[in-house]
């Protein structure tokens, strides 16, 4: 017969044991199975940030026959950390994707508790020992879309619905603006924050409000296809965010940005696969991929650079580049492309000189900014109208 | 930019938003006032959402997408209305589970339509020759629809059936004291099963307005707390369709408003603007004697059992 101590005993013997076990299995062995799990701030199915996340989610389960894949969506920031144990300890991940800039804090902590497992954290900062910082940054791309933007408003106003104003937002509107400032030097940004990542109402009436202040053509961060949409409404055109739009408006969808996740998640995943990154050399690796590491795209859709609907008004519109010479804005995008996507990036939108609207020189002649000045940028770009904080 | 832009700007886009809100608290004044508090507006709005974009996307017709989202929203509510009327149970349980049935069902069931482009939508209308009417004709000629229209229409009819006519008599007289009116004869459960019922059609026709005209697309969770909205508007609106129409149309435009003053006025200020209003009206609505003058239904979300008062 068991007595509470022979219980007692067989208790303590399989505690033991299963912490010996757990920490056995604890680290990753390169060349086993591996298992990653995605942590997005939206819902997949928003056409947006987290939706591009999932695609290559996807893309990167269908590619590795070792690699096995969980996702948890709508996770509120803040929460992230009940979210990353429940993956590592519940769903045994070696590996922990987490996706938005808020999880931020939490996911450095976890990386704390859990030091024998790989985290990474997407559009970030901080890292540690056994987590790294990633990012397909799309400023290339608005500046790319901005170009095509100068040439067509026809009142001079561009508009730009952006989430929340914080760096990544302000950078990628500055870029924009760059581009569009640099076909047409009469143009303004017109700017309006909706704080929020996805919020299709808040959307669409900020983007009315633009309209009634006499923008049009739209650009706009936010996860879902409203602006499009509603700018299609009156006619106006504008440029897709995060996943191809053209669907949503064929007849004004000029172009856009389109991310490419899995450039950066095949990468890395096979190198922890082969044992090149492990939980205590990722102190240094930052992923700051663009256009010539093809992580992000320009396009409507995917192999539609330009919606052809708008190439002869694009060819039309004609610009004097101190380099280039005289060129119509159609060419320009395609030299600029090809510039950017060069392995030495012979160009970028943010080579110097720069001024703010201010007037203040932001980045000196013959320079460019620096990976941590881009990520921390706050100053607004000369055309930009409209709240910045 | 002349004054005229703001007027058209602000009044246009505050029929366009605020018609949704304005349909929804309808159907939850018809509800109160028959004494059943609602909470699941925002599950029956985003069921008829749901229902409507897939029914539009199925046969392309977005009429009928709205129609099935009416009948959708109106079968969704007799959930509550069984649970509170029938099995008598709290009410605001009740409620709260309808909203997190519809919020859940239509995001499970909503997966694989979620980024598809919709065929046809509720067609804006361009009435000539009254949009060229200076001012007015911009902001009720041009680019509305018809159930901005309809619901407009509808605000006098409802106001007048329940303070001008019996039917409106026999809804109040259950809400305040669902005792008298059974013993007058009155049958209580029926009389507010019907406007349980009233009050989901226009919920679910409100979530079509939002997925086959507003936006229009499918996401889950597009109704983003309007369903709140509505609860709000209603004490807003003490009770009163007319005054609902006001506080919806107000608190639409301040929305739109918060948008287009960003430039002169910090948006966190702004953007806490409309909810910052409600909170200010419901201090008065809820102050002493104007409470007994306005008041809510004596009898809302108090199930009625025969014999117990």
């Amino acid at each position: 017969m068991l007595t509470g101590k022979k219980i007692t005993v067989v208790l303590s013997i399989l505690f033991i044991l299963s912490f010996t076990l757990a920490s056995m299995a604890a680290e990753y062995v390169p060349g086993t199975p591996l298992k990653a799990g995605f942590i997005y701030v939206g819902p997949v199915g928003d056409l947006g940030w987290s939706h591009a996340h999932d695609e290559a989610r996807r893309i990167c389960e269908d590619t590795f026959p070792w690699l096995e894949t969980v996702y948890v969506e709508s996770v509120p920031e803040g929460n992230e950390g009940l979210y990353i144990d429940k993956l590592i300890q519940e769903e045994k991940c070696d590996v922990v994707f987490t996706t938005s800039f808020g999880f931020m804090d939490g996911t450095v902590m976890a990386a704390q508790r859990h030091p024998e497992k790989i985290l990474a954290h997407c559009s970030g900062f901080k890292r540690t020992p056994n987590l790294m910082t990633y990012m397909a940054d799309f400023y290339q791309i608005y500046y790319l879309n901005g170009l095509m933007a100068g040439a067509l408003t026809k009142t001079n106003k561009t508009a730009y619905v952006g989430a929340f104003p914080i760096p990544e937002v302000k950078r990628h509107m500055d870029a924009f603006t760059i581009g569009v400032k640099e076909t047409n030097p009469e143009a303004e940004v017109h700017v309006r924050w909706i704080y929020e990542w996805f919020s299709p109402t808040a959307a669409k009436e900020a983007a009315e409000a633009l309209i009634a202040e006499g923008c049009d053509v739209f650009a706009f961060t936010e996860d879902s296809p409203t602006v499009v949409q509603v700018a299609a409404e009156k006619g106006y055109p504008s440029f897709g965010h995060y996943s191809p739009m053209y669907d949503f408006s064929p007849d004004y969808v000029v172009s856009g940005q389109i991310a490419h996740w899995e450039a950066i998640y095949l990468d890395f995943l096979a190198k922890v696969y082969a044992g090149v990154y492990k939980a205590h050399n990722l102190a240094d690796l930052d992923y700051w991929w663009l256009l010539k590491e093809k992580a992000v795209e320009i396009g409507a859709k995917p192999g539609m650079l330009i919606n052809p609907l708008f190439e002869d008004d694009l060819k039309a519109k004609k610009v004097n580049d101190p380099v280039l010479g005289e060129i119509n804005v159609y060419d320009l995008v395609m030299k600029r492309l090809e510039q950017m996507s060069d392995p030495s990036m012979v160009f970028d939108p943010f080579n110097g000189p720069v001024y703010d609207r201010e007037g203040k020189l932001r980045v000196p002649e013959g320079s460019r900014m620096s990976v941590y000045e881009l990520t921390t940028m706050e100053w607004a770009a000369q055309g930009i109208v409209g709240p910045w904080e | 930019m002349g004054w005229e832009n703001w007027i058209i700007s602000t009044f246009s886009r505050s029929l366009a938003y605020g018609t949704p809100l304005l349909l929804g608290t309808l159907g939850e004044i018809y509800s109160e006032r028959s004494g059943v508090l609602n909470l699941g507006v925002e599950g029956m709005m985003i069921m008829g959402a749901y229902s409507a974009f897939t029914t539009t996307y199925m046969t392309k017709n977005p009429w009928f997408g709205i129609l099935v989202a009416g009948i959708i929203g109106g079968i969704f509510s007799l959930i509550h209305a069984f649970t509170s009327i029938t099995l008598k149970a709290n009410q605001t349980v009740s409620g709260l589970s309808l909203t997190m049935l519809g919020l859940g069902l239509s995001g499970v069931l909503g997966k694989g339509w979620e980024g598809k482009p919709l065929p046809s939508t509720i067609p804006k209308m361009i009435i000539t020759p009254l949009n060229s009417l200076p001012v007015l004709g911009p902001i009720f000629f041009q680019g509305q629809n018809l159930i901005v229209y309809f619901t407009l229409i509808l605000v006098p009819i409802l106001w007048y059936i329940l303070f001008r006519t019996r039917i409106g008599i026999t809804i109040r007289a259950v809400g305040e004291s669902p005792a008298t009116a059974d013993s007058q004869g009155i049958n209580v459960a029926r009389v507010r099963y019907v406007c349980v019922f009233i009050g989901g059609i226009l919920a679910g026709t409100a979530g079509g307005y939002l997925s086959v005209a507003y936006r229009p697309a499918w996401t889950e969770g597009m109704t983003a707390g309007m369903g709140w909205i509505v609860i709000a508007l209603t004490i807003f609106s003490f009770w009163n369709p007319i005054n609902g129409m006001l506080g919806a149309f107000l608190f639409a435009a301040l929305y739109h408003l918060s948008f287009r003053l960003q430039s002169y006025i910090s948006p966190e200020l702004l953007k806490a603007m409309p909810y910052a209003m409600a909170i200010i009206v419901l201090i008065f609505v809820s102050r002493g004697n104007l409470q007994k003058r306005v008041g809510a239904p004596a009898a809302l979300s108090l199930p009625y059992m025969r014999g117990e008062d």
